[in-house]
């Protein structure tokens, strides 16, 4: 086992009652509950788009608001940034600053990127002419599409937003010099935020977009 | 499970490829996605099961490899898995709460014995009784109709080989209806997903080999959370 290696190992697992690092079981604990949170947000979306299945006496067709395409390439850019943001956790496991930096920087720019394509696809559903899709109204008829719609993407975009500010901080914080593999485990807690924050993507794409091509 | 090997470097070195092949994978799964909901070839059920699974497969890959839920110990899997399992229950929950059990407000089966009468007029697909044999108007028939049976009459009257019965019913709500027969000499099934969910009302016609009234047969009517049936 080489030096640096060893050095790794050191960081990664103190001495704890359970044998894991007292920082990741807190951040599996807060993604538990964190499923628990958006499983609610999930639930009621759908729940309420079963029972206000119609706006101003029609079926509500949402697909003709919905821009798949622009959602479809925001969807793959998320996927993209996690393999990044592993690449990071496992370059700073290896405690390879550069490669961190960049796979960091990465991750960044694609978190920014899903970011700027929410906001380009919430502007153009609240003023998409003849479709407009606002919080408590559809081509203004009152309907609760919007409130629960927006809640919840709104919500993961909080989340992604909130991720992308982490990362900037690790990434400020490797330009100090302070940065070594002792901070492999808090890397690798902001990398399982962020990998949750996909998979909860995994899951929104199809059950809220996709799914409305269904039928 | 937990630990590493000897060498944490090498270790993580080899996860590289594991990373980019899953990625590749989960972009793979993604079009695969796409490419159903643009191509449109199975019907809407079967789309969301393959939504499902898919998403499923994807979740499972992220949490597994990105998330190292593979090389750690099962504690870290239990908390996150407590929080889904939870998430999942409340999903059903609200589902159960949101949802009404489905009334089955009317149900008649009748068979269609009207006798031909000659002065009258049949449309097309109208069944009658003549001489004990049923017969199906292939055209709309003006007074007075041909008698069916008779030469000549093919053109207007088709022979049925049973007993015509209409079933009409009138649910509340649901999202499937099936309707069988009790009788296992006079076998008959029908099920089939409404448009609507609320309100639902229909009718058929069929053709049974022997004549039965509507306690012969049960309707029954699924929801989200219910199934509800009426004898």
């Amino acid at each position: 086992m080489s030096e640096a290696s060893a050095h790794a190992l050191d960081h990664h697992e103190p001495v704890t009652s359970t044998g894991i690092h007292n920082k990741k079981v807190l951040m599996w604990a807060f993604l538990g509950s964190d499923c628990m949170f958006f499983g609610t947000l999930i639930s009621t979306h759908l729940i309420y788009r079963k029972i206000s299945a119609t706006v101003g006496g029609n079926f509500l067709d949402i697909r003709d608001v919905f821009d798949i395409e622009l959602t479809s390439f925001s969807t793959f850019i998320l996927l993209a940034s996690s393999l990044f943001m592993a690449l990071a956790v496992s370059a700073i496991h290896k405690g390879n600053l550069t490669s961190t930096r960049w796979m960091l920087f990465g991750t960044i720019i694609f978190g920014a990127i899903f970011l700027a394509c929410q906001v380009y696809e919430f502007t153009h559903f609240v003023h998409a002419p003849g479709n407009e899709l606002t919080l408590s109204s559809y081509r203004g008829e009152p309907h609760v599409f919007g409130s629960t719609f927006y809640v919840l993407t709104g919500t993961h975009g909080t989340h992604v937003a909130i991720g992308v500010f982490w990362l900037l901080g690790w990434l400020a914080y490797s330009f100090t010099g302070k940065m070594s593999t002792a901070d492999a485990m808090d890397v690798e807690c902001c990398g399982l935020y962020w990998h949750f924050v996909d998979i909860v993507w995994i899951i929104i794409f199809p059950v809220i977009y996709l799914m409305e091509y269904a039928f | 499970m937990s630990g590493h090997s000897e060498d944490p470097v090498a270790e993580e070195s080899k996860r590289f490829f594991t990373f980019f092949n899953l990625s590749m994978l989960l972009v793979a799964i993604t079009g695969i996605e796409i490419v159903i909901i643009y191509v449109q070839t199975f019907d809407g059920a079967s789309i969301i099961g393959v939504l499902f699974a898919t998403s499923i497969i994807k979740f499972v890959g992220v949490i597994t490899w990105f998330m190292h839920l593979r090389w750690e110990k099962i504690l870290n899997t239990i908390l996150f898995l407590m929080g889904l399992v939870i998430a999942v229950f409340t999903y059903f929950a609200v589902i159960y709460m949101a949802d009404d059990p489905p009334v089955v407000e009317e149900f008649v089966v009748s068979p269609l014995e009207h006798d031909w009468k000659a002065d009258e007029e049949y449309q097309k697909g109208d069944y009658v009784k003549h001489k004990n044999v049923f017969y199906v108007s292939n055209i709309e028939q003006n007074s007075p109709s041909i008698v069916p049976g008779e030469k000549d009459s093919a053109n207007s009257w088709n022979k049925v080989d049973g007993i015509p019965h209409q079933f009409t019913w009138k649910v509340s709500n649901g999202d499937l209806i099936e309707i069988n027969s009790l009788q296992p000499g006079n076998p008959f099934f029908h099920q089939y997903h409404p448009s609507e969910i609320y309100n639902i009302e229909g009718s058929k016609i069929a053709l049974l080999t022997q004549s039965a009234s509507t306690d012969d047969f049960r309707i029954k009517v699924r929801s989200d959370a219910f199934w509800v049936e009426n004898q």
